[in-house]
């Protein structure tokens, strides 16, 4: 049975993992400091940290392990830039059916707004509502990631919302 | 609280956007729907991951470079070779038992032995002892002149060329300088064995051997051998021995061709003053001598 479980100090098992995680990790590193070079040498950091200590590491905690030690390390990094996503190209809006120019122009607007709320808000807000949104993870699952309990994640998520109504409230548009 | 609850359960996806809308009606949610809905479409940099991996390759293998050492064995061998040398080194310090005392020329010494036995060497003299088997075998190998005071215990020998001495608790005196060999009692018995023949000397009894013949020497009445208070004292002993005393205590170098060194001289000199000690040498026996440096040459009145 043992001898059938993945070790990460095989190379093709550790290759494996790498190619699984790397994008996710690699986003999730993003959402953090908004560079994607500095956020894929964090994550290749992580990856070199993982590979160095592959004898420890059981291969089922390694996800978290790599996902935390990339949290980690960034806060020994003081500075980061602005954190600013673009959208996939193509995407719909929230009304399909209404072509009404102006309504398409309100929505541009609102999402250009909501860009800029999502990069203001705090670290740790952001990085839970980014993994939920964009990775589409339940509070659960980023609890497991983050090494969190589930209450702070819904705490952050929370903190997170009451951001965006205050500042894409109504009056607003 | 149950509201920010259930819109924590709208994003999570346990409630559907008509379901939260039939729960708060009069809420205008819009800011989060367009939010929830728009965010959605969010994108973060594609990451090359074969790119990357290949990235990560190359400079992990970089770092297995510098970074792993293999095990040595080159520097197993040098500690190995430091341990040696560590240990060898303090065996000889600390386990080595053989104990071993010199004078030279003009020094005396006191030593104590671990019987608290006490041995004064005089000049020139070479005493050791093994302190491992002393309490069993008191044993000591005597090179020179020296002066026991031995106490009381099981038997005492000190070995020399010439014989073996043998007490049980004593004071005595043993000289052993090239053809000399000389033991003196002060106190209890003393056992002599000298080629092979064993001679009891009792106090004040001198056993002296000279040229390999026993010879006989009267009866002294002294405590301590002359030598302790910076003399040495002679009785009825060859000229040359006495010469070899003096070369001894003064670090001289005596030259006496013209003269008979066979005479017996009695009488002692002083350690102290080399011209005394001369004189008391060489007044006696109607000589004279003359200092060149560390040369002293006798010669006879008649023969200048």
């Amino acid at each position: 049975m043992s001898s059938s479980k993945p070790k990460l100090c095989n190379e093709t098992h550790f290759k494996a993992f790498y190619l699984d995680h790397i994008q996710a990790v690699s986003n999730f590193a993003y959402y953090k400091c908004g560079d994607n070079a500095a956020a894929l040498d964090f994550v290749q950091d992580a990856f070199a940290k993982i590979w160095e200590n592959c004898a420890k590491i059981d291969f089922s905690k390694a996800k978290t392990y790599l996902f935390t030690t990339v949290n980690n390390l960034f806060l020994n990094t003081v500075r980061h830039q602005k954190v600013v996503l673009s959208y996939a190209k193509a995407s719909p809006y929230l009304d399909k059916t209404n072509q009404n120019p102006e309504y398409l122009l309100e929505e541009e607007e609102f999402k250009k707004k909501l860009q800029s709320v999502i990069a203001d808000l705090s670290d740790d807000q952001r990085e839970v509502f980014l993994l939920n949104r964009i990775e589409d993870k339940k509070y659960r699952e980023i609890a497991e990631l983050l090494d969190i309990s589930q209450k702070t994640v819904e705490k952050r998520m929370s903190g997170a919302l009451k951001v965006l109504r205050e500042k894409l409230g109504h009056e607003n548009f | 609280m149950n509201k920010e609850n259930d819109i924590l359960k709208w994003f999570n996806g346990e409630l559907s956007t008509e379901e939260i809308k039939k729960l708060y009606p009069n809420e205008d949610l819009t800011a989060l729907e367009k939010s929830r809905f728009y965010s959605r479409q969010l994108e973060a940099p594609k990451v090359d991951a074969q790119k990357a991996l290949a990235d990560f390759r190359k400079r992990n293998s970089k770092k297995e470079d510098t970074k792993v050492i293999p095990l040595n064995f080159k520097s197993f061998l040098k500690i190995a070779a430091v341990l040696v040398l560590m240990l060898s080194a303090s065996y000889f310090l600390f386990f080595n038992n053989e104990k071993s005392f010199a004078t030279e020329i003009a020094q005396t010494e006191i030593l104590n032995l671990p019987d608290n036995s006490e041995v004064i060497l005089n000049a020139k003299s070479n005493l050791s002892f093994n302190k491992k088997s002393w309490k069993k075998n008191r044993l000591l190998e005597l090179d020179g002149e020296a002066f026991f005071k031995v106490s009381k215990g099981e038997q005492f020998t000190v070995k020399t060329d010439a014989g073996d001495v043998k007490v049980l608790g004593t004071q005595f005196n043993v000289k052993e300088r090239d053809n000399y060999f000389e033991v003196k009692c002060y106190e209890g018995l003393v056992s002599v064995t000298h080629k092979e023949k064993v001679k009891m000397i009792n106090p004040g009894e001198t056993f002296r051997v000279v040229n390999g013949t026993i010879v006989n020497v009267e009866k002294f009445n002294t405590k301590n051998p002359a030598w302790l208070s910076k003399e040495s004292s002679f009785d009825k002993v060859p000229l040359w021995q006495v010469i070899d005393e003096l070369e001894i205590q003064y670090d001289i170098n005596i030259s006496a061709e013209d003269i008979e060194t066979t005479t017996m001289f009695s009488g002692s000199f002083t350690h102290t003053d080399k011209n005394i000690a001369l004189q008391s040498v060489t007044i006696p026996l109607n000589l004279s001598y003359k200092i060149n440096g560390n040369q002293v040459e006798l010669y006879s009145y008649g023969s200048q």
